[in-house]
């Protein structure tokens, strides 16, 4: 097991050598000459050689890469060309921001989704599990930009005027310093992530109630109370974690369009400011940021199936 | 302070009305003001303290200090405030001296002399000397790094103290209008010993804090050389680069005034009686810009037609919600010289489509590039090309974004837009207009228009210049490559209890920043 | 086969209802596109008031053009780049999944290490890298999205077939001598069609979504066309005083993307129980 779990996390560390690679290369092509985007009307020829020594873009690619490469094993981000100054402090208070939003929604999502997931099940075929089930299919169908701007409309332009629509942070002071507009972001979120977790929770309750154990456990006359605590939960703790793990790692990507639609100052809104002003290192670092989550978080999601399922255990194994 | 206390009294303050919805619930957080007390616009004369917070659109991380290198709105705006040029340009556009008395031309002008206001200190309290002029030119025109304002000084030989208050400016050639080009705020007189980490100048605000991209802050400059100037004790700039949180903070009273109100949305803030709107007429133009040496605008008959085609008046009311007068292909209408016996340009089908079967071109098919370089620049061009097909021209839109269009092709797009502040007419070409120029993005270098230019900057008698750039107008009147359809109105707004903000014809929002004029009444000030 | 399947799937309620709404929507946007300005007397580009005035039934937007008419015009791009993204993600990944699972070794292997780097990347991050590297384009909009599908398909497509090709009549014609490509569109292919049918209703639920939140950024369909997801973004800023530019996009794109999920869930049910049956 400990093998395989190795194993996953070797395939986890080349995966995202790949993805670097491809940033790296994936960012050259990108239009515009920073130099010159920096300079805008300021460019003189003698200014943008000036400028391109500065920003090492007469060295050869590959050691452009080593060096980059480096810099990110190192905790050193790079040089943002936009604002002059090193990517770290620009992402410094951006991924608070972002993470503030991430563990809020995570935080509330979570036993939301694994309580009325349960609750559903126990009431399988009944009208309040259709209305559960129904209702997280639509939900789950909506892109996150769409329930955001439907909160907007509900709760802060046209029928109630109650919660902040843009998020204001005067320089200095913290997102999280006026709740009120934390609100709106994070119930997106929530909404966005919650019915995953509850069809995922239904859906394996529903088999794990139905599973030898429990049965046996009923037949003995154990209360359906005990049962559900002692014998059921505890079985489904693994593909649940995983369920949640994957949620998360959706999470660090949906970000980009709630962050944009509610101008959050956090990494996804970063991102796509980068993408705009052609500030490549910001756009690597971020992309690999968002891809370093993803694949550590799925890795944890692999590694808890593998420890929690001896039956993947051993059907992997061989 | 609870936040369903600090709730409570803004509901008090009948604050969830119409336009509050815009801002939905703003939770003020600890800058607060007499929130109790009624605001009105304030009367009487001005009254000293206070602290007044101002949103700017743009900005970035990008942002400077740097007195001569002003390249956004918050740049600029904290430019003016620190640094004061020799001479400036008025609320009414007219020349005013600043850290100069005067400036002075010789009979030929060819040598200008300004004499140093008596008693004027830099922030440090050190008078401002003749060497410290010099310095501030020679920084400015340093041929390894030149500056913003050099491109107009290409003229200027050399810069040399005369006496204790005098400095002459030389000139390689005879400039009638040099005066006017020491009128730009990008020419800040700075210590001979300048250092950008210590930003000194005369201007009426000195530094408090600076954030890249984020806020700068300024204090009271004690030394100032207006009596009783300026009012405020503290003067905070906050960067905005999202229109609806620029107004949202305007909304919420998390800032006193904010710069560029999107046009559409000014009944919406005009319903609002907590909100007063500064609007001002301006010579600012936001023209499209044809490359007169690249097909197919090379035929001067494709771009009379595409000065033709467009519905000016439709333009104003679609892309400015009306604010906005009508232009006529040229530019710098407040300069005495403007020409405007020359006929106003309306729409003529007729006449497009006989001038493009002339050029043999009765299906123009085009490209726009187009980018939101100035707020409406992107609706310009929408408008522009559904205007374009009513006489079968094909205008396909080219939108990259801000960086891609200042990017390598910067002033080499075939057919693309451009913002430009209010100028008079000379010093505008010399930025613009001229094989020489630094921004000539219609590539525009007729001969005959470069010849009568170069007569007219040495020609000293009024009258006879004038006849000169009249001459000189025609010519872009009639083959130019700018499509200049309006003169916009700079819109920006402000609480009731700010004073002193007057429309301003430079195009410079709030008042051209000048910051030294306001106060605040009742109910402002934290 | 797979008719059995789609008409056991709309024996459902929920498919029912899937149908409807995403009939409605889709009739919406083709009938819009087609005689929208016959309703309204507006072209998608014709100035009808001032902008942001409550000119028409809808309004106007930012430069003054009819919402209406531009809410009925702006469905048709988002349709059709959402099903041809669809069809190339659906495609390619069937293909490579198939392929994998089909030939195992070295191939597998490549095919699967290669998707898992796509997928470590969250699809929307992806597109953005794409469109800021070559533009906001529509065929590379479908593209990238399409590609991003591809790795999440493949995965479905080599599971399925790996399930498929100890079976009897896959040896059989192996034995026969049966070429690769026709014993995978043959034998292996009819056999998969109940995943790769889930697939297909799920991956244009998202294509739908992908495109017009791109859209929404403004990064995906340009000025001045008409579309959903632009609408939402040029009009929200005006949300205040002229609402409808933004509600009526939404809406549509809500009701859409629940149709189209309703559908792949009685899809997915159906041919779960089918499976339970042959079990």
């Amino acid at each position: 097991m400990i093998r395989m779990i190795l194993r996953r996390l070797l395939i986890s560390v080349l995966v995202l050598l790949v993805v670097s690679i491809l940033v790296f290369v994936a960012t050259l092509l990108l239009p515009g000459d920073p130099a010159r985007a920096i300079l805008g009307t300021q460019a003189t020829p003698e200014r943008i050689a000036a400028l391109q020594e500065h920003m090492h873009l007469n060295v050869p690619v590959w050691q452009r890469y080593f060096d980059w490469l480096s810099g990110v094993l190192t905790g050193d981000l790079g040089f943002s060309t936009s604002t002059q100054g090193s990517v770290n402090t620009l992402l410094a208070d951006r991924i608070g921001a972002s993470l503030v939003l991430l563990i809020a929604s995570a935080v509330i999502s979570t036993p939301i989704g694994l309580v009325v997931g349960t609750w559903s099940a126990i009431r399988a075929g009944r009208t309040s599990d259709h209305v559960v089930s129904g209702f997280s299919l639509v939900i789950a169908a909506l892109p996150e930009f769409v329930i955001g701007v439907a909160l907007v409309v509900l709760f802060s332009t046209s029928v109630f005027k109650l919660l902040p629509s843009v998020t204001l942070s005067p320089p200095g002071t913290p997102v999280w310093e006026r709740p009120t507009q934390l609100v709106l972001p994070v119930l997106t979120l929530v909404l966005v992530v919650t019915p995953y977790i509850v069809r995922m929770m239904r859906a394996t309750m529903i088999e794990v109630l139905a599973s030898g154990s429990v049965e046996m456990a009923r037949l003995k006359g154990i209360p359906e109370r005990i049962v559900l605590f002692r014998h059921a939960l505890p079985q489904a703790s693994g593909p649940v974690a995983q369920v949640i793990a994957l949620q998360l790692a959706w999470l660090a990507g949906g970000v980009v369009v709630v962050e944009f639609l509610f101008r959050y100052p956090g990494i996804g809104a970063a991102l796509i400011d980068a993408v705009n002003n052609r500030d490549v290192q910001v756009v690597q670092a971020i992309t690999l940021l968002i891809a370093g989550v993803y694949v550590v978080v799925n890795l944890l999601a692999d590694v808890v199936g593998i420890v929690t399922n001896p039956r993947l255990r051993t059907e992997v194994a061989k | 302070m609870n936040p369903s206390s600090k709730y409570h009294r803004i509901g008090r303050r009948g604050f969830l009305g119409l336009a509050a919805g815009l801002a939905a619930v703003p939770v003020l957080s600890g800058c607060g003001r007499a929130a109790d007390a009624e605001a009105s616009a304030p009367a009487g004369p001005p009254k000293r303290g206070g602290m007044l917070r101002v949103g700017v659109t743009g900005g970035g991380s990008s942002d400077t200090l740097d007195p001569h290198i002003p390249a956004t709105n918050p740049d600029i705006a904290r430019t003016i405030n620190l640094y004061e040029a020799l001479l400036y340009r008025d609320n009414q556009f007219r020349l005013r001296p600043l850290v100069a008395e005067s400036v002075v031309s010789s009979p030929d002008a060819t040598v200008w002399t300004a004499t140093i206001r008596k008693g004027i200190k830099f922030h440090d309290g050190r008078p401002v000397m003749p060497r410290d002029v010099v310095a501030s030119f020679r920084r400015i025109t340093d041929p390894d790094d030149p500056k913003t304002g050099a491109a107009s000084l290409s003229m200027l030989e050399s810069v040399v103290p005369t006496g204790d208050r005098t400095v002459e400016f030389r000139l390689s050639q005879a400039t009638a209008g040099f005066d006017d080009y020491l009128g730009q705020y990008s020419l800040g007189i700075v210590p001979a010993d300048f250092d950008v980490k210590k930003p000194i100048g005369t201007g009426p605000f000195r530094m408090g804090t600076f954030d890249a991209g984020l806020q700068s802050t300024f204090l009271r400059n004690e030394h100032y050389w207006v009596p009783d100037q300026p009012y405020l004790d503290k003067l905070v700039l906050t960067n905005f680069t999202e229109d609806d949180a620029r107004i949202n903070a305007l909304l919420s009273s998390q800032v006193d005034v904010i710069d560029q109100v999107p046009v559409a949305l000014i009944d919406v803030l005009r319903s609002d009686e907590r909100i007063r709107i500064l609007n001002s007429r301006t010579g600012t133009w936001q023209p499209f810009t044809m490359r007169v040496d690249r097909p197919p605008f090379d035929d001067v008959r494709v771009r009379q037609a595409l000065r033709l085609v467009i519905d000016r008046e439709q333009m104003i009311n679609q892309v400015l919600s009306g604010q906005g007068r009508v232009a006529n292909d040229l530019y710098a209408p407040y300069d005495p010289a403007y020409d405007s016996t020359l006929p106003q340009r309306r729409r003529d089908l007729r006449k497009v489509r006989g001038l493009l079967a002339a050029a043999g071109k009765p299906n123009l098919e085009v490209e726009l590039t187009t980018a939101p370089i100035q707020a409406g620049a992107v609706e310009a061009a929408q408008v522009f090309q559904r205007q374009a097909k009513d006489a079968g021209i094909t205008i396909r839109l080219h939108k990259v974004d801000t960086t891609t269009f200042f990017g390598e092709n910067y002033k080499n797009w075939d057919f693309a837009q451009s913002f430009w502040y209010t100028r008079n007419y000379l010093p505008q070409v010399n930025n613009g207009a001229l094989p020489s120029s630094p921004i000539n993005e219609t590539h525009f270098g007729d001969p005959e228009f470069t010849a009568i230019i170069a007569k007219a900057q040495g020609t000293v008698d009024t009258a006879e210049r004038t006849k000169l750039l009249h001459q000189a107008q025609r010519i872009e009147y009639e083959r130019g490559g700018d499509i200049i359809w309006a003169f916009p109105n700079q819109v920006d707004a402000y609480q009731v209890y700010v004073a002193g903000l007057v429309p301003d014809r430079t195009g410079i929002p709030l008042s051209g920043y000048q910051f030294r004029n306001a106060w605040l009444g009742q109910g402002g000030g934290a | 086969m797979s008719g059995g399947l789609l008409r056991r799937a709309l024996g459902l309620r929920q498919a029912k209802i899937g149908l409807t709404l995403t009939g409605i929507v889709v009739l919406l946007a083709v009938a819009g596109a087609l005689f929208g300005n016959m309703i309204t007397g507006y072209q998608p580009d014709d100035f009808s008031g001032k902008p942001f005035h409550a000119n028409g039934m809808a309004g106007t937007d930012g430069v003054g053009r009819d919402v209406l008419t531009r809410f009925l015009d702006g469905g048709l791009d988002l349709l059709g780049y959402g099903l041809a993204a669809t069809a190339i993600g659906v495609l390619l990944g069937a293909a490579l999944g198939m392929l994998a699972g089909y030939t195992g070794g070295w191939l597998d292997g490549l095919i699967m290490r290669g998707s898992d780097v796509l997928l470590s990347i969250p699809q929307l991050v992806f597109a953005l890298l794409a469109i800021a590297m070559i533009g906001p384009k529509g065929w590379l909009l479908i593209l990238v999205i399409g590609i991003t599908h591809a790795p999440r398909v493949a995965r479905v497509a080599r599971q399925t077939t790996v399930g498929v090709i100890g079976q009897d009549y896959i040896k059989a014609a192996q034995l026969y001598g049966m070429p690769r490509r026709r014993i995978l569109l043959r034998e292996v292919l009819p056999n998969i069609t109940g995943p790769l049918m889930v697939e297909l209703g799920l991956r244009l639920t998202y294509s739908i979504g992908y495109v017009a939140s791109l859209s929404f950024l403004g990064l995906g369909i340009q000025p001045p066309a008409a579309d959903w997801g632009l609408m939402i973004n040029e009009n929200r800023i005006a949300l205040v005083v002229q609402p409808w530019g933004v509600v009526l996009p939404v809406l549509a794109i809500a009701v859409l993307t629940v149709g189209t999920n309703l559908i792949t869930d009685s899809l997915a049910a159906a041919a779960a129980r089918r499976t339970t049956e042959e079990s």
